[in-house]
């Protein structure tokens, strides 16, 4: 019954090009944050409706393609690869009009860093990432101006 | 009046959700009795410096990352149970800021003697007897944002100032005695008072003025409870960068340290693993971080109310069985005696850290007078259960983070608790390790919020010392009351922030119109035994059988530490939500709450109950 539930994707967030390098400090990423899945990440979760998330990213692509990492990958490059995208994609060191698709840019980063990281889920992954027929996902949207409020402040009341 | 508004410009967005009247009385009460502070705030008003006005009503946070030809660097401020620090990135290294009497480390109080209250950052105590005395409010940290039921509350009530319980799950009633009168206060007052001299301190030894802070809180502290801390820096005119649980920034000077370590070619660049295990005399934290690179990631944290004030209480009890029946009554010499009491016991414990045993002699001033020798392995038996709480922190860290002790490269134990020798080797036995010895324990909380006040000021290093982030991880789990009573966590513990999960429920009745979201956070398993943070009811679902709805529950903690909790409806077949999408910011609630989630249950029963709908 669940899983005939529809996935839909936001329209809100276009696939993230390679993040500039938001302060100079900053080494220049190696390896650049695409999206994730959509599809890989509701599976892992479980989580059904999409309707209330606001993420949403319309292309498949692997979790290795997330990190910038071949499927190969050892633990240590993992870790690395997870490192260096947070260093230029966590939202306390993105710019400040990049915020909210930092966020999410970065829950993805780590979605697929602690799917990989971990060697049981990443085995599991390996395993339905093979058997996985690509199917492109519908993009229309139950929600798609749906946001969430975006004041950007510390301070909440 | 303008001077009030000028006070209040940093929470505009407070009011918004606040009952404004509460807090304007509220400042109307700190302006009366703190004239001095209304002279800084007048300065405002008349000097006009640039920098004071910078916060507009148009401006909002977030700001702080412009960059700006002189951005402000933030400072850091440890408010610890018993004693508080403030330092900043000076430009090379942490500095940590000196008061008049050049002390780093001030005793956390507030005073109400005299018509101007009066905190330990400017006020010289003649005698620590007379932080005793009543008329000083102490500990604010572990009665600010607590009802009148918890137990930390009711183990304040033996402290000389006045405590009073009315056990119905309302704000603690709190006063100091002055001439024979006891005054009402409020902890987020005592603490807004208290960060007022801090800032004037900070302003004068930087001759700037000061307005973004990032403060250190425990891992154990409420949502509810960051909201009073940012409502008494507010009271202060002071804007809340970050809240950062205590070990976390202690991980963060640690990330630095190793940063410098390869820098200076003496650290190999390899991840290292750190378990951090930090006690004051409040809270006690233990955290676990991965850090390479600059980049502290936290794996797990763990907390608890215990602190050097129930060694303290305990100890004090042990000397003194009859300890609560006789200071019942409050008055001026019981106050007196137990003053001399808390002083003499808290002079001893300190001295059992480096010594086997140590004679207290103390005349309490009412005929009787306690004098013995107290040995460490007594002070280590009556404090048994806190330290085998300890024990399980530590563990249950580990276990969090999914590290063995053997995987560990580093052990701190830091806080005010840090020279008790059994702590020290219980954490070295479960850690199977020496202590690291590279860090002040007393200042690494404080060098670690000023660390991230300067990255999240955007301030940059031309060495590279402030290339530094830290991955932050939910110190408590946050979910609804379900299943009956059940607590049922949508964001668990542990979860790295940014986070963004979400649940599936459903109705429990037939044709049920509505359902009841309350929203808890903490590890209990039953609902209440958590903290509220907050309640809403979604109505109009469509009359079906029971367990058809899809009630989907989404919590979002954002990118500034902003939980929203949304809440949708549909019916299976449907794509749209048959009702609008219910957002909502939390915490919602407001002081004395503790009545709430029973007034619910009152009004409500299991009327609008919830389930969990299993995964098919």
């Amino acid at each position: 019954m669940l899983s005939s539930l529809h996935i839909s994707t936001s329209l809100s967030v276009s696939s993230i090009s390679p993040p500039s390098t938001p302060r100079a400090r900053f080494r220049p990423p190696q390896a650049t944050a695409t999206c994730a899945s959509s599809y890989t990440a509701q599976q892992e979760k479980g989580s059904t409706s999409s309707y209330l998330s606001r993420p949403g990213m319309a292309t498949c692509t692997s979790l290795y393609e997330v990190l910038g990492i071949p499927v190969g990958a050892s633990n240590q490059e993992i870790k690395a690869a997870y490192r260096r995208l947070a260093r230029v994609c966590h939202p306390d060191v993105a710019a400040i009009d990049r915020k909210d698709s930092s966020a999410d840019e970065f829950m993805k980063i780590h979605a697929a860093y602690s799917t990989l990281s971990d060697p049981q889920k990443r085995a599991v992954y390996d395993r339905k990432n093979f058997l996985r027929v690509q199917r492109p996902l519908t993009s229309d949207s139950r929600f798609s101006g749906y946001r969430g409020r975006s004041w950007e402040t510390d301070q909440c009341w | 009046m303008s001077s009030l508004f000028l006070i209040g410009d940093s929470d505009k967005k407070s009011s918004k959700s606040d009952g404004s009247n509460i807090q304007n009385s509220t400042f109307s009460k700190l302006l009366n009795f703190a004239p001095p502070f209304c002279i800084s705030f007048h300065q405002f008003e008349v000097m006009a410096e640039p920098a004071y006005t910078v916060a507009s009503d148009s401006e909002t946070t977030g700001e702080e990352k412009s960059s700006s030809a002189f951005p402000e660097i933030a400072i850091g401020i440890d408010i610890g149970t018993s004693q508080c620090s403030v330092a900043i990135w000076n430009g090379s290294q942490v500095e940590l800021l000196r008061n008049t009497r050049n002390q780093k480390l001030m005793r956390s109080y507030v005073t109400f003697k005299d018509e101007i209250p009066s905190g330990g950052v400017s006020y010289q105590l003649s005698h620590e007897h007379e932080m005793l005395s009543g008329a000083a409010i102490f500990n604010m940290k572990r009665l600010i944002g607590r009802v009148d039921t918890d137990p930390v509350v009711h183990a304040s009530k033996s402290l000389p100032f006045l405590v009073q319980t009315l056990d119905i799950g309302v704000r603690p009633f709190i006063a100091a005695l002055v001439n024979n009168i006891w005054r009402s206060t409020t902890p987020e007052e005592v603490l807004a008072i208290y960060l007022v001299e801090l800032r004037v301190m900070a302003e004068s030894r930087l001759k700037r003025p000061i307005r973004n802070v990032v403060l250190s809180i425990p891992v154990s502290f409420s949502r509810f409870q960051l909201t009073r801390i940012e409502r008494a820096c507010a009271m202060a005119g002071l804007h809340v960068l970050r809240l950062m649980p205590e070990p976390t920034a202690v991980a963060l000077l640690y990330a630095q340290q190793q940063q410098q370590l390869i820098h200076d070619n003496m650290g190999s660049g390899s991840e290292k693993i750190a378990l951090i295990f930090n006690m004051g005399a409040g809270y006690c934290d233990v955290a676990v971080t991965a850090t390479a690179g600059g980049v502290s990631h936290i794996k797990a944290l763990t907390g608890s109310t215990i602190g050097g004030e129930d060694f303290l209480q305990n100890m004090m009890r042990h000397l003194l069985p009859d300890y609560d029946n006789l200071f019942s009554s409050r008055g001026v010499n019981e106050i007196k005696s137990m003053g001399l009491l808390r002083v003499a016991t808290q002079d001893a414990i300190h001295k059992l850290s480096f010594e086997e045993s140590v004679q207290i002699d103390v005349d309490l001033g009412n005929g009787s007078r306690i004098c013995r020798k107290v040995n460490r392995e007594e002070f280590e038996e009556v404090n048994q259960k806190i330290f085998e709480k300890c024990e399980s922190l530590v563990i249950q860290c580990l276990l969090d983070a999914k590290v063995q002790a053997d995987d560990l490269t580093d052990v701190m134990v830091v806080g005010g608790c840090s020279y008790i020798p059994k702590l020290r080797n219980l954490v070295k036995s479960i850690c199977k390790r020496e202590l690291y010895k590279g860090m002040n324990p007393f200042e690494a909380a404080v060098s670690g919020t000023a660390l991230e006040g300067a990255v999240a000021s955007g301030i940059s290093d031309p060495f590279g010392n402030l290339d530094l982030l830290t991955i932050q991880a939910t110190p408590l789990g946050i979910g609804i009351r379900a299943n009956g009573n059940s607590f049922v966590p949508i964001i668990p513990r542990n979860t790295t922030m940014p986070a963004r999960k979400e649940l599936v429920f459903t109705t429990v009745r037939d044709n049920q119109t509505e359902v009841l979201i309350v929203v808890y956070e903490g590890e209990a398993l039953k609902a209440e035994e958590n903290h509220l943070l907050g309640y809403f009811k979604i109505t109009g679902l469509p009359p079906a059988p029971k367990g058809v709805p899809e009630i989907n529950v989404c919590m979002d903690i954002d990118a500034s530490n902003v939980l929203r909790v949304l809440a949708g409806v549909v019916l299976p077949g449907s794509q749209q939500p048959v009702v609008p999408v219910m957002e909502v910011r939390m915490p919602t609630v407001d002081d004395g709450h503790g009545w709430c989630a029973e007034a619910l249950h009152r009004a409500y029963g299991s009327n609008l109950d919830l389930v969990t709908v299993q995964k098919k």
